[in-house]
């Protein structure tokens, strides 16, 4: 029982505890480097084919749309976001820490914030590598072609699309950290998430065309992932506003996920 | 100290814990006995606010656990024995909570040290064994040096010299003037621990009291006889209104009637008294004495039939007390 003064801990006290717990999981570490090897690698292979490949129409994205082809690894980057944000939450639920947790934090919106942030700031900046690797990465590729349009991070739009894949990155990662916190079971929350980056778009695949334009328009993770284009698409929203979009469907899935996290029992 | 007041608690159509009320008081171990499902860990979990209650309220030293400013430095509780993900090193573990609880890094060696776990604070706490893993719940519930300490189980999976051990540990925490609230459903090692015992059954209260008086009360008047004229001297004493069993040895049990009554039957009848010793129950007895009711409903609804077989209602409640969780 100490006598001295009773030293209250804060939000930065939580947030270099949520640190403390991420990096000591080395399951975190591998799965985020082998991420950033899969997405780098994956982009690499898909622009190489793509530039290699002997006949190209017109409508050929790599014409097109050069930056488009050198970030095309990362639909998978998103999923092992997803799937991240879902299992830094589940993970303490699954393994019973959850309690630890909230004994020492009994304020769960300030441990759901903190965890919130420090996941962010550790995707969006891994991210952030990862986008400028695949860039760079990619330009050596397309150098071996001149035929092609070799986009240069100068050139217009070309740097805002390359530091969009980063944010947009982290807001999907966040998609998963959200439905982490609902839903608590690891498989649920997982199969809730590919279903809002894949699962939903492919049924709007289904709809009448009139439709699927509207919809795709403004489904989040369509619409967020504007921001690596630099050339507008066709019924799509324009970069910002798609990220807006997306960043906007984050903000309300964290509020429901605040709503329910300080309402219900552990 | 711990007030529980009016605390009601419902899981769907079942009520965990049903107006509960009592209070845990520091300077001495408390122990929280009860049958299976009778509401003990909803209730250690309401404390802590883990649990949001239906109705009533949990104070700790006058303030809610959710608003005191620094709750590990006022409160340790081990819950459940593995509150920890298995992939983390059970020193990162600790430093996690101390790091939220703004404890100096020290104190995480400290508390390694206290337990016995330091050779092995740099082991995934996934490889512990059940015991260890409940050292480990204990190191993080010591880590604020709190004044208010509940342990719910805490000597499940502990070999006897952890047993040993954790009993001094918590009467050497309560002679310190700490609250220590404990459960357990060993009722030897409770006698052995507690000094005061707070019974639930079907998540209302029974009893709270101090060990001594629990076991006074519920021993009754239950003597051993032993004469060379028991035969004759039965009939005098179920006149009398008593209840006479057989006893080891050609004892007889008499029950019903005070000691000194019993003297003075087999004085008058005549009958040459060798021994007359009032029988002490055990805790354990004054348990099941105490929670007969709670099983014997239970036993009823099972079956559907009032009354019941006694011998299955007896096996019931070895059950009952034999198993936790």
């Amino acid at each position: 029982m100490s006598a001295g003064v009773l030293v209250v801990p804060g939000l930065s006290d939580t947030a270099r505890s949520e640190w403390t717990k991420m990096r000591t999981l080395l399951s975190t570490k591998v799965t985020l480097a082998v991420t950033a090897l899969l997405v780098i690698g994956l982009s690499a292979v898909i622009t190489w084919a793509a530039a290699s490949s002997p006949r190209h129409g017109t409508d050929s994205q790599i014409l097109v749309d050069p930056l488009a082809v050198i970030q095309s690894g990362w639909g998978l980057g998103w999923l092992a976001f997803e799937v991240l944000g879902v299992l830094v939450v589940t993970n303490e639920y699954s393994s019973g820490m959850i309690a630890s947790t909230l004994l020492a934090t009994p304020k769960r919106l300030r441990v759901m914030a903190a965890k919130g942030a420090i996941f962010s700031v550790v995707v969006g900046l891994l991210s952030l590598v990862m986008t400028f690797v695949n860039f760079y990465v990619g330009h050596a590729v397309l150098s071996a072609y001149p035929q092609f349009y070799d986009p240069a991070l100068g050139a217009n739009d070309v740097l805002r699309a390359v530091l969009g894949m980063a944010l947009t990155s982290t807001l999907m990662g966040l998609v998963g950290f959200a439905l982490g916190v609902v839903l608590r079971h690891t498989a649920g929350a997982i199969t809730a998430s590919v279903a809002v980056l894949f699962v939903l778009p492919l049924v709007l695949e289904a709809l009448p065309t009139s439709w699927r334009n509207a919809v795709e328009k403004y489904w989040p993770t369509q619409a967020g992932s504007q921001l690596e284009h630099v050339s507008r698409q066709a019924h799509a929203l324009s970069a910002w506003w798609g990220t807006g979009d997306l960043a906007l469907f984050v903000a309300v899935l964290l509020g429901i996920a605040g709503w329910v996290l300080v309402r219900r029992d552990v | 100290m711990i007030q529980v007041r009016n605390l009601t608690k419902r899981f769907g159509a079942k009520t965990a814990v049903d107006d509960l009320s009592f209070d845990v008081q520091p300077g001495v171990v408390t122990g929280f006995l009860g049958p299976n499902g009778a509401g003990k860990s909803t209730t250690f979990r309401a404390i802590v606010g883990l649990v949001r209650p239906d109705a009533g309220t949990v104070t700790i030293n006058g303030a809610r656990y959710h608003d005191l400013p620094a709750p590990m430095r006022e409160v340790g509780a081990l819950l459940e024995a593995k509150a920890y993900h298995p992939g983390r090193k059970a020193r990162d573990h600790l430093l996690a909570l101390a790091e939220a609880s703004r404890i100096p890094r020290r104190r995480v060696d400290e508390v390694l040290g206290l337990v016995g776990l330091a050779d092995v604070a740099r082991r995934k706490a996934g490889t512990f064994s059940l015991g260890m893993a409940q050292r480990l719940g204990i190191a993080a519930a010591l880590l604020g040096d709190p004044p208010v300490l509940l342990f719910d189980e805490p000597v499940n999976g502990l070999d006897p010299e952890g047993i040993v051990w954790v009993r001094t540990l918590m009467q050497s925490l309560a002679a310190e003037g700490r609250t220590v609230f404990v459960s357990s459903h060993l009722m030897s090692e409770m006698a052995l621990t507690a000094s005061h015992v707070i019974v639930v059954g079907r998540g209302r209260l029974i009893a709270d009291s101090s060990i001594e008086d629990l076991v006074r009360a519920s021993s009754g008047s239950r003597a051993r006889l032993r004469s060379p004229a028991t035969a004759s001297l039965v009939p005098h004493l179920r006149a009398a209104g008593a209840t006479v069993e057989p006893g080891e040895d050609g004892a007889i049990i008499v029950s019903g009637l005070e000691l000194a009554a019993v003297g003075d039957i087999a004085f008058q009848a005549g009958a040459p008294v060798h021994e007359l010793t009032r029988i002490e129950a055990s805790l354990e007895e004054a348990f099941m004495e105490l929670t007969k009711d709670e099983f014997e409903f239970r036993a009823q609804g099972a079956t559907g039939a009032g009354g019941g077989d006694p011998a299955g209602t007896r096996a019931q409640k070895l059950a009952g007390t034999g198993v936790q969780k």
